[in-house]
């Protein structure tokens, strides 16, 4: 069963495709757009017979309404080496439930869903371009769920940033963010045109449910550096303070580049999603 | 230096304690993202010091495997017990008092009762030393090895004093005192306390092995010697000299040509056989400084004994390695 969620932006699509969100087209719809000389818009139906009383010239007026317009939907998801992390959950599954959750969502509102999957390239074998697609095929799903992260960058998120096109989109940017503050920089500046949803992918494990003692060699997946760390309760508390800094250093950056960023905690919740859409 | 090694190129393998250094035997967790995680000074210098240790037990294992030990070597030691074997004359000369009147064997006047009952007191003063018996007449008995056991030696010397048998057949006797002490370490002087009221022509070729086996014993020779009236004085050579008519000055002679430690005393009466034992008593009680040479020693056995403790060091942490993140 796929979960679904709705968003809304709060921008108007150019779109010439009727859809769901308000746009800048004039055309069929319900939000008022101003009065037109029925030359203009030969459209008996929309006769104003108020405005034409009103107008000195005594001109046939009719009203002009707004279409609505459907906005493409993308979905970059990062799939580095460090969201091969698993811990209470398997990262890649969670990001698999998201991206089925996201294609579903936009073919319910009737948007086109565009899929990219980057490390360090773009990997088109498991992407979407931009269509309608009636929610995440199971094959795909499958392929997202069981994919091993090796890379050791996210580079392909810029070169998939390049590609989604002149018109404004709303991309929701999946990762686990454990960038350098100057990379989350540049991929939020590269995403400047579009509406960016942050998805912050972390996992309880990496800071919240942690050995409370003994002795744990780390290695990063995407460095190669390994460290030895004594866990003790000190240490758990300085873990999970650098996580609750690490958020709010987070918050700041995203809150500027637009939007507030989602976190996906273990578990992903459509309804908190679509919470986050309306009250934002 | 006094280290060595056995085998040197075992040294070799120690170049594999580097790996410890760069590379850690322990599974690595695989976590998102090492910059988030803080600094730990302790476990830093934590981990350098399991490298560290787990680098040294390698090292003191390879150690081990070369063979460290120390070379052979000389240390002075003081002795303060002596090795004394009882060397005793059973032959049936033996029975008679010091007149040369024959008394029966179980008279407690006879030389060798006399005898055996001054040898006894002279163990029972000795407490320190190790003593052994031999008895001889005719052929050599072993009675009892060196042994610290002064009852057991008591009893034998005490059980000297009954009937002898035979002639004085010097040599075996004097072969199998020897014997006892052959193989084993120099910690005090050696005595060879010969007991006899004779003599017998030894063999030139015997003498010399015996020679030969007291220089490699470092044995000394006390002869005490029972002289009847009519036997012939050690010192004074006899009128006409052969060696089956006086023995005993050829064997003075021959003893005093080993080079040995060597004194002998004439005792023809018991007061004089009491005070020789006491002559004797007196020379053997000086400490007596000599040098042993100590065996090469095995070091690898501390080695292992110490790679020992290091990896039980190392396994008690190894039990406080996590080995999955989240469980």
């Amino acid at each position: 069963m796929n979960e679904e969620f709705h968003y809304r932006v709060g921008w108007r699509a150019t779109s010439s495709h009727p859809g769901h969100h308000p746009g800048m087209q004039s055309g069929g719809g319900f939000e008022f757009n101003g009065l037109v000389p029925f030359t203009s818009q030969p459209d008996p139906r929309n006769l104003d017979i108020r405005a034409m009383i009103a107008d000195p010239h005594q001109q046939l007026m009719v009203k002009s309404f707004r279409q609505r317009a459907a906005i493409p939907v993308f979905l970059l998801a990062d799939l580095s080496a460090s969201m091969g992390f698993i811990g209470k959950t398997v990262k890649t599954a969670l990001l698999a439930e998201f991206a089925a959750a996201t294609a579903w969502s936009a073919w319910r509102t009737g948007d086109p869903f565009g899929l990219y999957v980057c490390d360090e390239g773009i990997h088109w074998d498991i992407s979407l371009p931009l269509r309608l697609h009636k929610g995440l095929s199971d094959e795909l799903h499958n392929r997202l769920m069981h994919f091993q992260p090796k890379s050791n960058n996210a580079d392909g998120l810029l070169e998939a940033a390049s590609l989604l096109g002149k018109q404004r989109a709303l991309v929701f940017l999946v990762s686990d963010f454990h960038w350098p503050q100057g990379q989350i920089e540049a991929i939020l500046n590269a995403l400047i045109r579009h509406d960016v949803v942050p998805v912050v992918c972390w996992d309880s494990g990496e800071y919240e449910n942690l050995p409370s003692f003994g002795l744990a060699r780390m290695q990063d997946p995407e460095t190669g550096q390994r460290r030895l760390l004594f866990m003790r309760p000190a240490l758990l508390n300085t873990i999970r303070e650098r996580f609750e800094t690490r958020k709010q250093e987070l918050m700041q950056i995203c809150i500027r580049h637009g939007r507030e960023a989602f976190f996906l905690l273990d578990r992903f919740d459509p309804d908190a999603l679509t919470q986050y859409f309306y009250h934002s | 230096m006094n280290l060595a090694f056995a085998q040197p190129w075992g040294l070799l393998l120690g170049l594999f304690a580097i790996i410890p250094l760069i590379k850690s035997g322990q599974k690595p967790i695989s976590y998102s993202s090492l910059v988030l995680l803080p600094e730990d000074r302790l476990s830093f210098w934590l981990d350098l010091a399991l490298r560290i240790l787990a680098s040294l037990t390698a090292l003191l294992i390879v150690l081990g495997m070369a063979g460290p030990y120390l070379k052979e070597q000389w240390v002075d030691k003081i002795g303060s017990g002596a090795h004394i074997v009882l060397l005793v004359d059973r032959s049936s000369s033996m029975n008679e008092n010091f007149s040369g009147t024959y008394l029966g064997g179980t008279s407690s006047e006879s030389k060798s009762a006399i005898a055996s009952r001054l040898l006894a007191e002279f163990v029972e003063r000795r407490k320190q030393d190790l003593f052994a018996v031999v008895t001889f007449s005719a052929a050599p008995i072993y009675v009892l090895p060196l042994t610290q056991d002064h009852e057991a030696v008591r009893s034998a010397i005490l059980a000297l004093g009954g009937r002898g048998h035979g002639i004085t057949n010097i040599a075996p006797g004097l072969a199998m005192a020897l014997e006892h002490f052959s193989g084993k370490p120099v910690t005090g002087s050696r005595i060879v306390l010969l007991v006899s009221d004779g003599a017998a022509r030894m063999e030139p070729e015997i003498a010399e092995s015996l020679r030969q086996i007291f220089h490699d014993e470092q044995a000394a020779l006390y002869w005490i010697y029972l002289r009847n009236p009519k036997g012939g004085k050690l010192t004074e050579a006899p009128k006409n000299a052969n060696e089956s008519t006086s023995p005993e000055y050829y064997l003075h002679q021959y003893f005093e040509s080993l080079g040995i430690p060597y004194q002998a005393f004439e005792a023809d009466n018991p007061k004089a056989l009491q005070d020789a034992i006491a002559i004797v008593e007196s020379l053997e009680n000086r400490p007596l400084v000599y040098q042993e040479k100590l065996p090469r020693q095995d070091l690898s056995g501390r080695c292992y004994g110490a790679a020992l403790i290091c990896l039980l060091v190392l396994l008690a942490f190894q039990t406080l390695e996590v080995k999955a993140w989240n469980l």
